[in-house]
């Protein structure tokens, strides 16, 4: 057990797993097939998890040898760093020795640190003397954090067409689900409805892109009503509804008894879109829409042809008319487009942000350079025995420069 | 005018820099105190440049190679001349960091005529945060590797650069500017993981330029362990702070330019 701890807490596993994180991330970050747009990986990369790099067995083992790496390196940090800021001194710190002629409690004033208490001790940013410590802190908070999001993580895609509503939990309603080990089987138990959509709506000083206002209601609570774009999505119990990019046309049909259903068509070029779907009856009509220009063209598609297809006729449709759907009567009521959205929950994410805290909070007090000092005898016959958490150097050449005389012994480490 | 103000900035950096040099080379003192006025001087103009682009694109210096070079220009002049109020010995450091600005500068002018109008992800706060924090880490870490060669210019020549401070000094301001590129480089990565889930609803998607700088973040985190777990410090130290310096420079400049990322746009060399 004492090998076990010792081999965690030494500053070669630190820095070997500091080091091998650093290293595969930074040569996943060139794994050409995690670009955008890339291909699938080659099979030999897939065969060693390397599809995912983060997420392989190998990067997941790494991380927990740095969390508990970090954890007892903190772990016995903790009273080394309580006893420097009760200002026990002799942990690591150098000598100054008294010199006729020079005033060592003005050359420590000089050098940041406060006039020393009853029993000769003085600080320079004593509370930054805490600041590796709650680094560290928010580390493990921060790698603790992200495990319990990623477990409840649940995120998926969805398709709406204007006027058109969906239950998330609805079956094949969200593709490209992404969910933790904890999240809930089912998508979120929420419907979202696409009031009206902008695929290229034109915000004071930014590029044309999507805005959607939506509908979107919650079992036994009042429907609400939100206008989202790819700046900002909207939240609703927990869950949030962003804007994706995706979008293209859609058809939209009314069957008999007056049920409407609307198809979406995605690009196979910039002026054909094209989508197969199942008539009431279950045969498959593959429809397609040619249009004059491309359909992402800002200024508008221009004329629109529609044509449908299945195993038994092909026809044209025109808008307000009558056509067969695979077996079935329907009329082409419009057509309208599509627009993406993405939904997350992540309720891990609290965690995470304590993490992400305290880790800038630890930062932040590093750049403060800490000090503690014990200071014995009175006026030229002053000698100190100093701690700094950096500069230790620096602070013996200042104090030979100013006196002249330095003897400088790294005390030993006590612990 | 736009143009003028930029020229203006640009020569008053190539000025400071040849009276730098003169300080550092010939040790005087008074072309050093001109090299701060005149590169001091040349903040003016290149604010105004600056701003002025700002009034005629609408946003901010972040979307095209000419806006965010000649903004991580400005801020590498102003970091350096706001540490010298801290620290009056890191002066003659221009020597090293108005050449640098001076270089940026120069890779800036061929896009000058690139003007861009930015993404809606961009109607965000955390974006000011993440970009500004991006440069102010590119600012830092140079400062700190223009200690680290001094370092070792005078780690190697006791008798060398006189005016610049002792070398215990410079490896304890290189030190203290790696720290501060830690946290920089930190409140980047947690600003831009909090725009992209307020943008995409999801914090980190492991894009090439998101996980470079993730390593990187490690990569400092490592480097500043050499020093307080294995002693490291002086020659070593500051060859360490060179690799610093190369990992910013990849993270920051290299890997947007030669693989297809989601932060392609603040090089972008064309108008789009
Ligand atoms: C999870 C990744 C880690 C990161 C990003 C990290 C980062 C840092 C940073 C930036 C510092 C400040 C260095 C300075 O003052 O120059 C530091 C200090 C330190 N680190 Fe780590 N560290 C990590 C993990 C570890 C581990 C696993 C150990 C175990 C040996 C460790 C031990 C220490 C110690 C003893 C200090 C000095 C703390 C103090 O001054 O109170 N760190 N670390």
């Amino acid at each position: 057990m004492s090998r076990l701890w010792r081999l965690l807490r030494s500053p070669r596993l630190a820095l070997t797993a500091l080091g091998a994180v650093a290293l595969y991330c930074g040569l996943a970050a060139w794994y050409p097939w995690l670009q955008t747009g890339a291909q699938t990986a080659p099979r030999w990369a897939a065969a060693l998890h390397l599809d995912r790099p983060f997420s392989s067995p190998l990067f997941l083992l790494l991380i927990a040898v740095l969390f508990l790496s970090t954890a007892a390196c903190t772990w016995d940090r903790t009273l080394r760093v309580a006893a420097l800021a009760s200002g026990r001194v002799h942990l690591g710190g150098i000598q100054l020795a008294s010199r006729p002629g020079a005033d060592l409690r003005s050359f420590l004033r000089s050098q940041g640190f406060g006039s020393p208490n009853a029993s000769g001790v003085c600080f320079r940013s004593r509370l930054a003397l805490w600041g590796g410590w709650v680094l560290h802190i928010g580390l493990l908070c921060l790698m603790a954090g992200v495990f319990v999001q990623q477990g409840f993580h649940d995120g998926g895609a969805f398709e709406l067409a204007e006027g058109e509503a969906l239950r998330l939990d609805a079956p094949r309603a969200v593709f490209d689900r992404e969910r933790g080990a904890l999240a809930a089987t089912l998508p979120p138990s929420l419907e979202v409805g696409l009031l009206a959509f902008d695929p290229f709506l034109h915000q004071r000083g930014y590029a044309p892109d999507r805005a959607s206002r939506l509908r979107i209601t919650r079992a036994g609570a009042p429907s609400v009503e939100a206008s989202i774009d790819r700046a900002a999505g909207a939240e609703v119990g927990g869950v949030t509804l962003f804007q994706a990019i995706p979008a293209g046309l859609a058809l939209v049909v009314e069957l008999p008894g007056g049920e409407i259903r609307a198809l979406h068509v995605h690009e196979t070029t910039h002026t054909r879109s094209v989508g197969s779907f199942d008539s009431p009856v279950g045969r498959a009509v593959i429809f397609a829409i040619d249009s004059e220009r491309p359909v992402d063209d800002p200024a508008g598609t221009g004329v629109l042809a529609v044509s449908s297809e299945s195993a038994v006729a092909r026809a044209v449709l025109t808008p307000g008319a009558m056509f067969d759907f695979g077996g079935t009567p329907a009329r082409l009521v419009a057509i309208t487009r599509w627009g993406g959205f993405t939904y997350s929950i992540d309720p891990g994410m609290s965690a995470v942000f304590s993490g992400f805290a305290l880790v800038l909070l630890g930062a932040t007090l590093l750049t403060f350079p800490a000090g503690v000092a014990q200071v014995s005898g009175a006026g030229a016959g002053s000698a100190a025995t100093v701690f700094l958490t950096r500069g230790r150097e620096a602070l013996a050449a200042e104090w030979q420069r100013t006196s002249g005389q330095v003897s400088e012994s790294e005390a030993k480490e006590s612990s | 005018m736009q143009t003028f103000a930029f020229w203006a900035a640009a020569t008053c950096y190539a000025v400071a820099t040849i009276l730098y040099f003169a300080e550092a080379a010939f040790d005087r003192r008074k072309a050093g105190t001109w090299g701060r006025i005149v590169a001091a001087l040349g903040l003016l103009p290149h604010f105004a440049a600056l701003a002025l682009r700002w009034a005629e694109v609408g946003h901010g210096p972040f979307s095209s190679r000419y806006e965010v070079l000649s903004a991580n220009a400005f801020l590498l002049v102003l970091v350096y001349f706001v540490s010298t109020l801290f620290a009056p010995g890191l002066r003659p450091l221009g020597a090293g960091v108005l050449p640098a600005a001076f270089l940026l500068m120069g890779w800036a002018v061929d896009t000058m005529g690139v003007k861009n109008e930015v993404p809606i992800i961009f109607k965000s706060y955390w974006l000011w945060l993440h970009i500004g924090f991006a440069k102010l880490y590119g600012a830092a870490t140079v400062i700190a590797a223009v200690c680290a060669v001094v370092y070792l210019v005078k780690a190697r020549r006791p008798g060398r650069l006189a005016r610049f401070p002792i070398p215990e000094k410079l490896d304890l301001y290189a030190h203290q500017f790696l720290l501060v590129s830690f946290l920089f480089l930190g409140v980047m990565i947690v600003a831009g993981s909090l725009w992209a889930h307020q943008s995409w609803g999801r914090y980190w998607a492991w894009d090439p330029i998101e996980t470079t700088a993730l390593a990187n973040w490690v990569a400092l985190g490592v480097i500043l362990h050499f020093r307080i777990l294995h002693g490291w410090s002086r020659s070593r130290m500051a060859w360490l702070t060179l690799v610093a310096l190369g990992w910013m420079v990849v993270t920051i400049y290299v890997v947007v330019l030669v693989t297809p990322t989601i932060h392609n746009f603040y090089m972008v060399g064309e108008a789009g």
